[in-house]
């Protein structure tokens, strides 16, 4: 099966001069639809870095990177906004619900934007009732749960259905419960065809992965 | 990119008041620079001829007398240049002693045969310079050797006659020639009356008799710019007060970026006075350079307008006087901008040190009362509205700045209309002609017209204050077919012996209806009037009464006569001007205020117009200000949408969104400020000559309110492009739990 997220070479630094440090050096990654890979490292390792790179959020100095046989590295800002949109779905540790929205409408917030998935509407509900928020639905992010905010932020990256998801310490946040059922919805979700990178301190969310890799010096590799 | 922005925001209020500041300044001191220069005498007499030697001595003993200087004053004095041409030329024949006017170009009379200097404002509209040769009535060609200001009228066009002097002769020829008038200086002239009523006890006997004063020249030309100066000075405080709160929302914006170093500071012990001194160093070092920048911008965007002002006004531009105020104005500036910057950090310096090292916000948000479901357009309406006190405060700024420009806009137009449409000032007749009475049925039988009728004027002067002109018109049958300004109060007259006084001639006169007025003619024959209404008028500048043709008639048989003619609507003016000129008569075409102020209120409509593109620029910095504050503040929000794929369009989108909620609120601001204080603000300053009719449209309405939306798109795209130039995780890094 041909990868569905390939990125190879990948450069980045930090910081100029003494300072700087080079967080990516090389790195390579290869991930197939439906595969779960555990990204593992140190507090400053160039973890998440590696995710907003992947993601086009961030742009490496060096390196190749294809989600669904679309190039991230070079494309233009309107050609990543495409991708992020339509291949590329986030979930962040901290959540990033907008606090003037109800838990549902944030869900909708990522089909509301030009090109996003025609039935993302339809996908919002969909994914609101799967996750058990209904009864949350219309409540703002302030007055949810933890687990909740995350399970919305989780729902939001999957309404414009993307190929690949990429997860960054989605439990870092929760406690234990929380956490495991958030990790039983990403495993869900990888298992429904997508890719899922997932960057943890959680050894329990190592157990769920189909791949544990480890980012030092710059480099990932298996162990 | 952000000093950049406060430094423009700046230069943008600088502007504002630099342009302020100008207009005011320069027609605040205009005449009294000009009278300075031109050495003005301090009383004008004018009087029937008299020998010289006879004049003079009774002169000789007036008491506070400083120096005196005598002139022969010929009127309707044909004066020709190339093919410029008019009748209407007053010849001053100088016999010695000092000018009262100042040389501008060229030189002064020297005394020989064939010389002219001509009045600045003939030679600007006719392109006159030293050098050229002038047909003045019956002397002939004469050489043009200066130009000269004289501040005792406004300039031509603008005042009827074309002036011009000749002479300076020998003391044999001038004992020859007659004076008519008299120009006296004063050693005091905080004593001024006590010489006027002496020289009125003495010149018991002379016909004609007329006084002005200096005082008096400058009331009645002040009256005239005094709307403009009003305006300008309400409206430097208008930009004052909006500049303040602009820098103050870029000051909390700034203090609000560097709370973390602000608590570093604190933490390594700097005390707040410590923390403010330095937050006041930093806006002094970028608020010093950018006012001046902007305070010169603006004296220089408005300066060519206000010197035409004054040199129609036959008064002399500010120069370097101007430094001045533009100095203080620049004091001003820096210290709002310093106050608006220290104000914020003092208030943040003295809040515990642990929230400002992690940056927390310096004014406590609540959280919204109900989470919803929003598109993006009003996504970003509840990013603007998030911060209340801003948004509050920056729909105020560009309310009362859209308000300004909605004034200044309606203003300009009603200048447009009261130059172009005589109805405007209740003048229903369209053409004028210099015809006999006899004559009128001829005019009548012409096709097209639809009245015509006999109109006589007689310009007169208050028989108590003399220093009081008023031109007093009579129509033969009733006035108001021909002549209808708005009634302020009383009615309108009936019968021989009523008056209808314009309202600057009851300001001046205290003047209502039932008072009696007594006026003297240039003859100096007394004629009692019952004041039966006072209407708004703008001839004269209101020192106007409509008379019965009667009383007028039987008071002064010579009363300068003319025809006017009311046209049918839709005639072809055209064909019955035509008409006119082939009985030999030369129709004129009646203008609004009057046709010779024609250019002046071009020049009017054109300085409002300037001073309101001045305040839209206002308007597009606070927006862009605002946008770029609330952008700042939702970066995490903007770049959590990136994230979700949004384009440059959907961020722009939901920037607009930010942008509309403060701009329409803004717009419907501005509607009632101008309908319920502005419009009516000024209408009351006006109304000592005029009504002024200062309702905006629904043109310009909309135009006020399309031009704000559309400067919302402006600043939404322009902070978009900003924004979408920088990686999406720099703002996801800023996204707090």
């Amino acid at each position: 099966m041909a990868p569905v997220l390939r990125a190879s070479g990948l450069v980045k630094t930090f910081g100029e001069g003494r300072a700087a440090r080079r967080l990516l050096d090389g790195a390579e990654l290869s991930v197939e639809a439906g595969e779960l890979v555990a990204v593992l490292g140190r507090s400053g390792s160039g973890k998440s870095t590696l995710l907003h790179v992947l993601g086009g959020l961030d742009r490496a100095e060096a390196g190749r990177i294809e989600v669904a046989g679309e190039r991230v590295d070079g494309a233009s800002e309107r050609r990543l906004a495409a991708l992020r949109r339509r291949r590329i779905g986030f979930v962040f540790q901290f959540f990033h619900l907008l606090p003037e929205l109800s838990g549902e409408a944030n869900v909708r917030l990522a089909g509301r934007v030009r090109g996003a998935h025609p039935d993302a509407g339809r996908r919002a509900d969909e994914l609101v009732e799967r996750l058990g928020l209904r009864e949350v639905a219309g409540l703002a992010p302030s007055r949810l749960s933890g687990g909740e905010q995350q399970r919305f932020a989780i729902a939001r990256a999957l309404v414009n259905d993307p190929a690949v998801v990429l997860a960054d310490e989605p439990t870092g946040n929760l406690d234990g419960d929380s956490g495991a059922e958030v990790l039983h919805l990403l495993r869900e979700t990888a298992d429904e065809g997508r890719a899922l990178v997932l960057v943890t301190h959680d050894p329990a969310a190592t157990a769920a992965a189909d791949r544990v890799l480890h980012l030092e010096g710059g480099r990932l590799a298996a162990r | 990119m952000r000093r950049w922005l406060a430094a423009a925001g700046i230069v943008a209020a600088a502007l504002v008041a630099g342009a302020a500041v100008t207009v005011g300044f320069a027609l605040h001191t205009g005449f009294d620079r000009a009278a300075d220069a031109a050495d003005l005498p301090d009383v004008i007499a004018r009087f029937a001829p008299q020998r010289r030697a006879d004049v003079d001595e009774r002169v000789r003993g007036l008491p506070n007398l400083e120096s005196a200087s005598y002139r022969y004053e010929l009127n309707r004095v044909p004066l020709t240049f190339g093919r410029r041409h008019t009748h209407n030329g007053r010849l001053e024949i100088l016999l010695g002693g000092r000018r009262g006017y100042e040389v501008v170009e060229g030189r002064d009379l020297s005394g020989r045969r064939g010389e002219v200097v001509v009045e600045q404002g003939v030679a600007r509209s006719w392109g006159l310079h030293p050098g050229d040769t002038l047909e003045v009535g019956r002397a002939g060609g004469l050489r043009v050797v200066g130009v000269v200001v004289s501040p005792d009228n406004v300039a031509f066009p603008l005042a009827k006659t074309a002036k011009v002097y000749v002479g300076d002769l020998d003391d044999e020829r001038s004992e020859r020639i007659p004076v008519n008038q008299t120009l006296l200086w004063v050693n005091d002239r905080s004593r001024t009356d006590i010489t006027l009523a002496a020289a009125r006890t003495v010149a018991f006997g002379l016909g004609d008799l007329s006084f002005i004063t200096r005082n008096g020249v400058r009331v009645t030309i002040d009256q005239a710019a005094g709307v403009v100066i009003a305006l300008l000075v309400a409206f430097a405080l208008v930009a004052l007060v909006a500049a303040g709160t602009m820098l103050a929302a870029g000051a909390h914006a700034e203090v609000q970026r560097r709370l973390p170093g602000l608590g570093v500071r604190r933490a390594l012990g700097f005390t707040p006075a410590g923390v403010v001194a330095g937050h006041a160093r930093s806006a002094l070092v970028l608020a010093a350079p950018a006012a001046a920048v902007g305070l010169g911008l603006g004296a220089l965007a408005v300066g060519g307008p206000a010197e035409e002002l004054l040199l129609a006004l036959n008064q002399r531009p500010a120069g370097a006087a101007l430094l001045g105020p533009l100095a203080l104005a620049w004091l001003v500036v820096c210290g709002v901008v310093v106050a608006a910057a220290s104000f914020p950090a003092w208030r943040a310096a003295r809040r515990p040190i642990a929230p400002l090292l992690r940056g927390g916000e310096l004014a406590n948000r609540r959280p919204p009362r109900r989470a919803s479901d929003d598109g993006l357009l009003t996504m970003g309406a509840r990013f603007a509205v998030a911060a209340r006190a801003r948004w509050a405060g920056s729909v105020a700024t560009i309310g009362v700045c859209a308000g300004v420009v909605l004034l200044m806009l309606g203003l300009a137009s009603l200048l447009v209309q009261l130059r172009d449409d005589p109805a405007v000032l209740g003048k229903r007749y369209q053409l004028t002609v210099d015809a006999r009475p006899e004559q009128l049925d001829s005019l009548r039988a012409i096709e097209g017209v639809q009245a015509a009728t006999q109109r006589y004027t007689v310009q007169a002067a208050d028989a108590f204050r003399l220093g009081e002109p008023v031109r007093l018109v009579a129509y033969e049958g009733d006035h108001v077919r021909f002549d209808a300004p708005p009634l302020a109060a009383g009615r309108r007259l009936r019968a021989p012996g009523e008056a209808e006084v314009g309202q600057g001639l009851a300001d001046a006169l205290g003047l209502r209806p039932g008072s009696p007025l007594a006026t003297l003619d240039p003859r100096g024959r007394e004629l009692r009037l019952k004041v039966v209404g006072v209407v708004r008028a703008l001839d004269d500048s209101g020192r106007i009464a409509w008379v019965s043709a009667p009383t007028l008639l039987g008071a002064d048989p010579g009363g300068f006569g003319q025809s006017v003619l009311r046209l049918e609507p839709g005639a072809d003016r055209p064909a019955v001007i035509d008409r006119l000129r082939a009985l030999g008569l030369a129709p004129v075409t009646v203008g609004g205020a009057t046709t010779r102020n024609t250019a002046f209120l071009g020049i009017l409509a054109s300085v409002l117009r300037a001073v309101a593109l001045a305040v839209g620029l206002v308007c597009l910095y606070a927006l862009l200000q605002g946008l770029a504050m609330t952008a700042r503040e939702r970066r995490g929000a903007l770049a959590l949408l990136r994230a979700c794929g949004a384009s440059r369009a959907d961020v722009a989108a939901v920037l607009t969104g930010a942008a509309a909620a403060v701009a329409l609120p803004a717009a419907l601001a501005a509607v009632v400020l101008e309908r319920l204080v502005l419009g009516p603000a000024v209408t009351r300053l006006a109304a000592s000559y005029a009504a002024l009719p200062l309702r905006p449209g629904a043109a310009q309405i909309a135009a006020v309110t399309v031009g704000l939306l559309v400067l919302a798109a402006l600043a939404a795209v322009a902070v978009a492009v900003r924004l979408a130039r920088e990686p999406v995780v720099h703002g996801l890094r800023e996204e707090l739990p």
